[in-house]
């Protein structure tokens, strides 16, 4: 994540980069429609928090960032002993990302407003074309789509509950020109995104 | 009349018997929730009953009854087993080609190199 590690401008917070960037919180739900197939719904997190005291001075701005993976997968499988499953999975990829700052109005002296804010922000991201005025929302947000594959192993410890661990990997179209923020057109952080391995564990509870 | 009714509530408030506990069957094993997870299996028992089951289970393990939870078990993998051991219809082909876009990702991955920019 070169947009935010890497930023001259603004200092990001990687403190915690492992949990903030390498691990995602993976949730999501299925229904099995066949003996051998489940189709549903699927979604790795990430997230970052943190006060950008050093690049804002004057508003100490607190910043948000998620970057969210939504799958639809559809997963064929067989089992290879009867606690022991083999599976398949191919799912588009709806993804987003949404970054907030929580920044205060003019304090000071300086006259330092939340459209300076966020001038200041985008100008890091590489964006030449400043903001004349913000409105009270405030994040930006970028949408795209991808795909991805993988294959899992899953082992049932109960008959209702097991371990899914799979790995795959993840293909996505982001485009750092293509973010919004209040209607319109802005520069979002490099991601290096576009192809990235996955490995995932899951806990998996059944119900029927 | 009215201290007589006065009375007699008084007196039951202070002298009733209090509500006999109904208590269950004495062998937790016999419970007829066990019965329904082993003819129907324990994903098939409704979310309202689960923390029923689970606690007859473990009364029922107390009790000395290990292999009969046991065998519930066993009787649900074995039908999950039978009923998904072998992949059926399209779902083959789809696991093939899964197979195959993760082998030729995987490949174009390692070996592609990327166009120059400048």
């Amino acid at each position: 994540m070169a947009g935010f590690d890497d930023n001259e401008d603004v200092n990001f917070p990687t403190k915690f980069k492992f949990f903030t960037q390498t691990l995602l919180w993976n949730v999501g739900t299925y229904y099995e429609f066949f003996s051998n197939a489940r189709v549903g719904y699927n979604s790795f997190s990430s997230f970052a928090f943190g006060q950008l005291k050093d690049s804002f001075p004057t508003s100490a701005p607190v910043f948000y960032r998620t970057i969210k993976y939504r799958m639809f997968p559809l997963e064929t499988f067989f089992r290879l002993k009867p606690n022991i499953e083999l599976n398949f999975t191919l799912t588009p990829i709806w993804g987003r990302g949404k970054i907030t700052l929580e920044t205060k109005p003019a304090s000071g002296s300086g006259g330092w407003t939340i459209t300076d804010d966020w001038n200041v922000l985008f100008n890091s991201f590489d964006d030449d074309d400043p903001l004349d005025q913000v409105a009270s929302d405030n994040n930006m947000k970028s949408d795209w789509i991808g795909y991805s594959g993988m294959i899992g192993i899953r082992y049932y410890f109960r008959p209702w509950m097991g371990l899914d661990f799979k790995a795959g990997f993840l293909n996505n179209g982001y485009n750092k020109e293509k973010w919004r923020f209040q209607g319109k057109r802005v520069m979002g952080p490099d991601l290096t995104i576009d192809d990235l391995p996955i490995f995932s564990l899951k806990l998996v509870y059944a119900l029927r | 009349m009215k201290r007589l009714v006065t009375f007699f509530l008084l007196w039951s408030l202070c002298f009733g018997n209090h509500p006999q506990k109904v208590e269950g069957p004495n062998n937790p094993c016999a419970d007829p929730i066990l019965a329904y997870a082993r003819k129907h299996g324990i994903k098939a028992i409704p979310i309202k009953d689960l923390i029923h089951y689970y606690r007859t289970a473990k009364k029922c393990s107390k009790a000395g009854g290990e292999e009969v939870i046991q065998q519930i078990r066993i009787n649900e993998y074995e039908r999950d087993f039978r009923r998904s051991k072998t992949m059926a219809s399209w779902t083959s082909t789809y696991a093939v080609c899964v197979g195959m876009v993760m082998f030729y990702y995987f490949l174009g991955l390692f070996t592609a190199s990327k166009p120059d920019n400048t």
